[in-house]
């Protein structure tokens, strides 16, 4: 029973929008609040390297969640995530380099260019599921990527392009300590929306397309409409990431759009849950955490007794790498529900204890 | 009396601890960025080395006018992004670097904006004829690439040479009408650098100009591809990747008996692939940026082998020609932040003026190593000279490397010198 959120006995919902509502307790509002304020204050005591992790996790997390209304709140497949931030990371550029668009402007533009993008590649998704459908996506990964590479108009080509950093009304967001800001209102407006998405009737539409498409199908669920919508607004996500990536690195170069970003992106809602918002941003913060995390450890190992007596040197770097594989292999054993499964255990412990059983 | 003691004795451990500190508070804050691993590190270890041995010895001497240097090496993987998001570390807060020893074309040529604003020279491990034109009035549309430095000749001037040598070669060798001219690279900033360049001179030349093949920058199955040169009938073909993939081009060739003269870029050939090429590599011609080989005799070999000993300690080690380039262009940097230091301070605008101030440079000490190099504010070639060199390979290739260079199995001779001609309209391409 450790996993539905816990109600004082009697306090029974009345109204449908009691019972969609986000947060379920006045206390789980203010600590989101109070979390939001706490990022704030961030950039005041946290030194470069920790916002940078930060800013990763926000333009990853926004991306993230878009594959997450994709493949865990629609059930379809993806393994061309990040061929679509790429090209929102590449459009932002564009409109901006080559058409005098804003910054500001030109990342929701780039957002929607990549909802047009996406709709086109979700065209098959209509027509496919499971394997398939990944096969597809696949086709897509590949299709842009070589797009990037050749497209001299659009990318610069394989030399790449320059972005132009963020500046509103003559104020250059170009510092860490700046743009922390620009990829953390992102993140919460993104989150909102993608919070009351799911609580609207096309939300419950897409999660019932994901249950049971059939039974969806014949309650009047337009199949077609859906699966390519949800195509659609993963896209949308991913190219909002992708053109925050582009403003903050100032710099968009093809090499990094590769299949193995995709994966990593599955990775990432795998990790933290399929179908949880929470849980995305949750294993979004692991991948990027844990690689550093890792480059930690091997930095404490190196020179000790263990390095000497295993004789690693040099090859200390690829126990790194092969930490990752191996914290991931365990993580998918023992917690296949995600992080925000996780977490939910963890607070029922406490509201329950000591009877928790 | 005792209190008074022991606060002397405070006094003068906490001078002591200070004492020690401020040197290693103004050192020079020195970016090595290399490939150690991504998809040049065949040549990108041995250059990074030569640069990190050099970097080090000058430490060991002092330093640069008594400051140490504090050089932060970084692998990027041959990733331009990750280039970028070290850069943007090292060039923001406090220790802000002073200067900064690069490599790819990809990631110095995005970072050419970059350097310009913040004023960091940036000595790179790209040759690429767009790093030449300080100030973008180059005719074929250059950006302006003032910080940028490189020691050697640009991609395309030593393309240039070469193909005004196979040109020569074609006509000594007795061959029939129009030989024919491909270029070969990955589709990538570093091999595409000097296509339209070549491939524009060898028409004038009096080429056939086939067109490019394309192989990517990892070692692979390049069959097709040779296949291709065979039925083309190509005679001369640019290699634009480096040693790794270019061997496996060689090889392929040598199997479906495509037989073309190979030509690399700078990156293309040295000691150790031709041991891993073994036969496939007998004859290819290649532009060389120091007067001598490892085994060499010049003056400067002395202080080059000193330096090599900062990481071979026995002093045996062979070093290939990218090592030895390194360290030259660890040099140049070394005597522009002396100059700097003693006009003005280490700040970029005055380095960069210290590179103007010699004409036919050699760093002292490396003489008849270092091929002389002038810089001039208008014009960042530093050298138009190419020496063409032939690789040659005899019989068996199992040994070391150092053994066979000592056996003659591989010999690496020089086949002629081009001045490549410094025209205006070549200036940034």
């Amino acid at each position: 029973m450790a996993n539905v959120s816990i109600i004082p006995s009697g306090d029974f919902k009345t109204s449908y929008a009691s019972d969609t509502t986000i947060f379920p307790t006045k206390t789980s509002r203010n600590f989101a609040i109070l979390g939001v304020l706490l990022l704030l204050a961030c950039p005041a005591f946290m030194d470069r390297y920790w916002l940078s992790l930060l800013i990763q996790i926000g333009y990853l997390g926004i991306a993230a969640l878009g594959l997450n209304i994709l493949v865990g709140f629609t059930g379809q497949i993806s393994i061309g995530h990040s061929a679509f931030f790429g090209f929102g990371a590449f459009a932002s550029a564009w409109l901006n380099n080559r058409w005098g668009v804003p910054v500001a402007l030109a990342i929701p533009l780039a957002g929607v260019l990549t909802t047009g993008v996406g709709l086109i590649f979700g065209v098959p998704a209509a027509r496919l599921k499971g394997l398939y459908l990944a096969i597809a996506t696949l086709a897509a990964q590949y299709i842009l990527q070589d797009f990037f590479g050749r497209a001299d108009w659009f990318t610069g080509g394989t030399a790449g392009t320059i972005a132009e950093p963020l500046t509103v009304f003559g104020f250059a967001f170009d510092t860490d300590e700046r743009y922390f800001y620009v990829v953390l209102v992102a993140m919460v407006v993104m989150y909102i929306l993608g919070t009351n998405l799911m609580r609207t009737r096309d939300g419950r539409a897409l999660v019932a397309v994901r249950d049971h498409y059939l039974s969806a199908e014949i309650m009047g669920i337009n199949l077609t409409k859906y699966r390519t919508m949800s195509f659609g607004i993963s896209a949308f996500y991913a190219g909002i990431g992708g053109a925050l990536y582009a403003h903050y690195l100032q710099f968009v170069s093809v090499e990094n759009f590769t299949i193995l970003f995709s994966i990593q992106f599955l990775g990432m809602i795998i990790i933290g849950g399929l179908g949880s918002i929470m849980g995305t941003l949750m294993g979004t913060a692991f991948m990027v955490l844990l690689p550093e995390l890792m480059q930690a450890a091997t930095k404490l190992v190196s020179g000790t007794a263990i390095d000497t007596a295993l004789n690693l040197r040099e090859n200390i770097a690829f126990l790194r790498e092969m930490s990752i594989g191996l914290v991931i292999i365990l993580f998918l054993v023992f917690e296949p529900d995600g992080l925000a499964h996780r977490w939910k255990q963890i607070k029922a412990y406490w509201k329950l204890y000591p009877f928790s059983h | 009396m005792h209190t008074g003691s022991l606060k002397t004795a405070l006094f003068a451990t906490s001078a002591l601890l200070l004492g020690a500190a401020a040197p290693a508070l103004a050192d020079i804050p020195i970016g090595h960025l290399a490939d150690q691993s991504g998809g040049t590190s065949d040549v990108g270890v041995p250059y990074a080395q030569g640069v990190s041995d050099a970097l080090a010895y000058i430490n060991s001497k002092g330093g640069i006018n008594g400051t140490k240097m504090a050089v932060d090496s970084v692998d990027y993987g041959y990733q331009a992004p990750r280039a970028i998001s070290q850069y943007k570390k090292w060039s923001s807060g406090s220790d802000k670097i002073v200067a900064l020893q690069g490599w790819g074309t990809a990631d110095t040529e995005a970072l050419t904006a970059f350097v310009g604003k913040d004023e960091i020279p940036a000595y790179s491990g790209s040759y690429s004829g767009h790093l030449t034109d300080p100030t973008g009035k180059g005719p074929h549309g250059s950006k302006p690439a003032p910080y940028n430095f490189f020691y050697g000749p640009s991609y395309s001037d030593a393309l240039r040479g070469m193909l005004t040598w196979a040109a020569d070669d074609w006509k000594k060798k007795g061959g029939q009408g129009k030989p024919k001219y491909v270029h070969m690279g990955a589709n990538h900033p570093f091999p595409n650098a000097p296509k339209e360049a070549g491939e524009q001179i060898a028409k004038e030349l009096g080429f056939e100009v086939l067109p490019a093949v394309q192989f990517a920058l990892t070692p692979g199955d390049y069959s097709a591809q040779c296949l291709t040169l065979k039925e083309a009938g190509a005679n001369y073909a640019y290699l634009g990747n480096t040693a790794g993939s270019g061997i496996s081009v060689l090889k392929a060739c040598q199997t479906v008996g495509a037989k073309v003269q190979f030509m690399g870029n700078v990156w293309g050939m040295d000691e150790n692939a031709a041991k891993a090429a073994g036969s496939a590599a007998d004859g290819v011609v290649f532009p060389m940026r120091t007067a001598v080989t490892w085994t060499g005799d010049a003056p400067g070999m002395t202080l080059m082998k000193d330096i090599s000993k900062m990481s071979d300690a026995a002093g045996t080690a062979y070093r290939p020609v990218h090592y030895m380039a390194g360290v030259c262009t660890a040099y140049y940097m070394k005597e522009a932040l002396e100059w700097a230091g003693k006009n003005g301070g280490l700040t970029g605008p005055n380095i960069r003026k210290a590179m103007y101030q010699k004409k036919d440079w050699v760093p002292a000490g490396l003489e008849g190593v270092c091929i002389p190099s002038t810089w001039t504010e208008t014009d960042h070639r530093g050298m138009t000279q190419v020496n063409i060199y032939r690789a040659s390979v005899k019989a068996d290739t199992g040994a070391s490397v150092d053994e066979l260079v000592k056996n003659g199995s591989i010999k690496l001779e020089k086949v002629a010198t081009e001045d490549v001609p410094r025209k205006p309209e070549w200036l940034g391409w």
